[in-house]
């Protein structure tokens, strides 16, 4: 019998514990991820308060209908009270989602305020989206964008936004052709990047980011064929370790390199001057690493690819603007390979070959 | 004196049915075939939405290319709102609205026929850019200047055309449906007396009326921008791109309550006749109805909360206070079901479901309103789970419920109650498999409308949850179809009032005849049929009640 009793006593644990369980999973994933930003934070801590009040309306009124469904089906056929209505409960449950409505507006409006306040931005990037990547300009304040730091992305290397942690930081938001969205999760925000006609201010978007770590981001506005590859990154670093990462960025070397280079590592030069390479051939060995030390000449963007005979792009560099680059380029197998500006693909190009 | 009998002379001239059903202008015959179309046009949307959910199923492009796959969507969207949800309760509101206030007819039968054959004329437009090198594939919102410059082929004019013949289409139906309301009500019918139905579909008209020409001045600028040089939206030449977001969204956000409105009127006819019980506040809920279309039209802008440039605590105050009406009908629903009577036809299982469903569009709905949490919501799935609890859990469940409801007013005959509720039942999983996983994917930050996702993003499991729901709603249309072929073979023939409903449409034979009413009850209250019914019920308890004074005083 105590076996028995004990069963049972588990059973219903059970039937309690089970339900609990899931209902706890489910609203831990409809939680946004971790708030990395200052903002982020602010827009947690109201989701927070709308989530729980939308699960007490969601648990209080489902349980009323399925209460009601349950309790008053059909059991013969007299005809129940023929209630019309009543004044006083109506004028109540329509005080009561209004109060709750402004409640939630007033909590609203004041993590509105505390977003959208302005501080004096430590690092200013103008952030420009085209179809179909992101090209991040960080503007360093004296007007001369020559010695600026400029990456562009692309399929195959979607950009990195460095940023430090702990300094406001502002985005100016310019697209030259169609809307785009500059979103990232973990920071829980998104502003459209819109082409205003000319004389329009284009939108910003500031946050202050708290902790290091990597986030990714991507476009959320619609914006044709290649938008669910327009992706990106920020790595947000410590503010000293972002002045070495931005100055190495500068530099045009690859930033914070985790490996260092093999001693004798074959090194070819190739120059890009007036929309064209230097050299139509390039040799390498095969199956080992090499560096192509890469000069660009022109004010223009330009950056090296290689693709295999299939077509399948094996390596895609940075791009780089009136500067110098090194690209550290993986093994080869031995073969013929193309190799190619991936913005002047019909005027820069020539081949190379791994042996 | 000599009588002469008038005989009515419908019918007493043959044509085939062919051309009958084509020339006819009597609105039940309108009202079926916008209803057959439209479930032709949802079937296909449904396709769409399968070849959308198979590539999502897991990372990679495996049965589309981007470009087809926009097409898909965009299709997709497109003709479930303006050739599926739109048109399919204007269908039953032709059928039914005449019906109810004891007309013979629309008051304008030609432009009535007039507005249903645009529809598969304009749906054909739309889907003929499959034809010419691809369809239109902005998303069905068509935002520009992705819309303009940036999409030259030819589908996206057919598009705007085929929308413009579609918008036409509703905006005289619309007037077709207030003439016929305000003038034609049968003898007694005050405002106050009419059906909720009828009520929904009044409001819902004014909304069409105000809301589409909008649209169609939208559509006419970009097609002159893609076409004659305009620079309407051109931010190259002046021209604003999100002005078309704002002409758009004026249309698009009282469109989303154009869709529901009829629905929730259905669902106020299902809920009291099952209920056996009348509709609990009557008058608050057409009250109701009136404020959430003047608040339609004050809350566009939530759409475009991540633009940066509107006014965001009006929008999103005005969005949120749409809460209050639609919560004060929620809980006149669950209070006309409180001390009823309940019996579970599928037509009531649907509306419950409506219910159940619905609430939770709404809950998500007032989330997205505080802008701030929007910021994260925008744009991502938790935007498309949203607007499918809303239009699917919504205005879908609806349909299904006016399907169930007045099938057997149409024809005489009741779907069969069995393969019903295997319907409803798979139905209703396969809807909450596939959207809500989608919720969780749009909080974790997963954009609406991308082909592809990284494997390493997270979103692999919820995505294919997703898909199988999807697979599991297109199941459950196969008893549904099976049902409605079975019924028209051999189904269960019910009388003219099998539910014991309470409006006029239940005083006439099933179907009715070409002028609807041979004789119509008095109208004494917003439930003629009902008191019709036990009106010897009352003349009991007034004899009773008669008895007993009597009693007291002698």
């Amino acid at each position: 019998m105590q076996h028995l009793a004990a069963r049972l006593r588990l059973r219903s644990v059970i039937r309690i514990a089970i339900p609990l369980v899931i209902l706890v999973a489910l609203g831990g994933c409809l939680m946004p991820p971790t708030p990395e930003t200052t903002q982020g934070k602010d827009i947690f801590g109201l989701y927070t308060v709308v989530f729980i009040m939308g699960a007490i309306v969601f648990f209080a009124v489902e349980a009323a209908i399925v209460w009601a469904v349950i309790r008053y089906r059909r059991r013969d056929d007299r005809l129940p009270d023929q209630l019309h209505g009543n004044t006083f409960i109506e004028i109540l449950w329509t005080a009561i989602p209004t109060v709750i409505v402004l409640v939630l507006f007033a909590i609203s409006l004041t993590t509105l305020n505390q977003i959208d306040a302005k501080s004096t931005p430590a690092v200013t990037i103008e952030v420009d989206a085209f179809q179909w990547q992101w090209s991040f300009h960080y503007l360093d304040g004296d007007s001369n964008p020559s010695n600026d730091y400029i990456v562009t992305g692309t399929d195959a290397a979607p950009p990195v936004m460095g940023l430090p942690t702990g300094e406001p930081v502002k985005l100016i938001l310019k697209s030259e052709d169609v809307i785009h969205s500059f979103f990232v999760p973990h920071f829980l925000i998104k502003r459209d990047v819109i082409p205003f006609p000319p004389g329009e201010q284009p939108n910003t978007l500031e946050f202050t980011i708290v902790n290091a770590g990597t986030y990714a981001g991507q476009c959320a506005e619609f914006c044709g064929t290649g938008h669910s590859r327009m992706l990106f990154s920020i790595q947000a670093m410590a503010p000293a370790a972002y002045q070495t990462w931005l100055a190495s960025a500068k530099a045009g070397m690859t930033p914070a390199p985790s490996a260092t280079p093999a001693p004798n590592e074959t090194v070819v030069d190739l120059t890009a001057h007036n929309i064209a390479f230097d050299k139509s051939t390039l040799e390498v060995p095969a199956g080992q690493p090499f560096v192509i030390h890469f000069v660009n000449n022109d004010t223009i963007q330009h950056e090296v690819a290689i693709y295999d005979s299939s077509g399948k792009a094996v390596f895609t560099g940075r791009t780089i603007t009136e500067g110098t680059v090194d690209y550290q380029v993986p093994a080869l197998p031995a073969g013929t390979y193309r190799f190619q500006c991936d913005i002047h693909p019909q005027v820069m190009f020539g081949t190379l070959t791994a042996k | 004196m000599a009588t002469t009998t008038l005989t009515p002379q419908v019918g007493s001239y043959r044509r085939s049915w062919i051309l009958e059903w084509l020339t006819t202008v009597d609105h039940k015959k309108i009202g079926i075939m916008y209803i057959v179309n439209s479930f032709l046009f949802f079937f296909l949307a449904g396709i769409l939405a399968l070849a959308v959910r198979s590539e999502l199923a897991v990372p990679g492009l495996q049965f589309l290319d981007d470009a087809t796959y926009n097409q898909a969507f965009t299709m997709h969207g497109t003709i479930m709102i303006f050739l599926f949800v739109v048109p399919v309760l204007a269908g039953f509101a032709n059928y039914i609205v005449p019906l109810q206030i004891g007309a013979p007819d629309m008051a304008f039968p030609r432009i009535n026929a007039l507005s249903f054959w645009l529809l598969p004329l304009g749906g054909g437009l739309i889907l003929s850019g499959y034809l010419f090198g691809g369809a239109a594939a902005e998303g069905w919102t068509g935002y520009t200047p992705l819309s303009s410059a940036y999409s030259p082929g030819p589908g996206t004019d057919l598009w705007l055309i085929g929308l413009l013949l579609v918008g036409t289409a509703s905006i005289l139906g619309s007037i077709n449906f207030i003439a016929t309301i305000f003038k034609m009500r049968a003898p007694g019918m005050t405002f106050f007396r009419m059906p909720i139905f009828v009520w929904t579909v009044l409001v819902t008209a004014t909304l069409i009326l105000l809301a589409t020409p909008v649209l169609a001045a939208g559509l006419i600028a970009l097609f002159i921008d893609r076409n004659y040089g305009g620079s309407f939206f051109e931010p190259a030449t002046g021209g604003n791109p999100i002005l078309w977001q704002h002409i758009f969204w004026f249309f698009g956000h009282p469109e989303v309550y154009i869709v529901i409105l009829p629905a929730m009127g259905v669902v106020s006819e299902v809920l009291p006749t099952f209920s056996r019980k009348p509709l609990f506040g009557y008058r608050a809920f057409v009250f109701a109805t009136i404020a959430i279309g003047l608040l339609s039209f004050s809350v566009w802008a939530h759409h475009m909360f991540t633009t940066g440039v509107v006014f965001l605590p009006f929008f999103s105050f005005m969005t949120a206070l749409i809460a209050v009406p639609t919560g004060v009908k929620m809980f006149n629903w669950i209070a006309t079901m409180y001390r009823g009577s309940i019996s579970f036809t599928t037509a009531m299982l649907f509306a419950v479901g409506f219910l159940a469903m619905f609430l939770i569009g709404g809950i998500s709905g007032v989330m997205m309103a505080e802008a701030p949490v929007d910021f994260h919501l925008q744009d991502t799935y938790f935007a498309v789970a949203h607007l499918h609890y809303v239009f699917f859990g919504g205005a879908v469940m609806g349909v299904f419920a006016a399907t169930y409801y007045w099938f057997p007013k149409m024809f005489g005959r009741r779907l069969n109650e069995k393969l019903g509720k295997v319907h409803f039942w798979l139905m209703l999983i396969g809807f909450n498999v596939t959207f809500f996983p989608m919720h969780i994917l749009g909080i974790q930050g997963m954009p609406r409308r991308i082909a592809d996702y990284s494997p390493t993003a997270g979103w692999t499991v919820w995505n294919f949850i997703s898909t199988i729901g999807a697979f599991t709603i297109a199941i459950s249309i196969l008893p549904f179809l099976l049902n409605v072929v079975a019924t028209f073979i051999n189904g269960e023939r019910v009388g003219d009032d099998p539910w014991e409903g309470n409006t006029l449409e239940w005083a006439t034979s099933s179907p009715p005849p070409p002028y609807n009413f041979d004789r119509l009850p008095p109208v004494r209250s917003e439930r003629p049929v009902f008191d019709l019914r036990h009106r010897h019920d009352r003349e009991r308890l007034l004899g009773e009640a008669a008895m007993a004074a009597v009693e007291e005083h002698s």
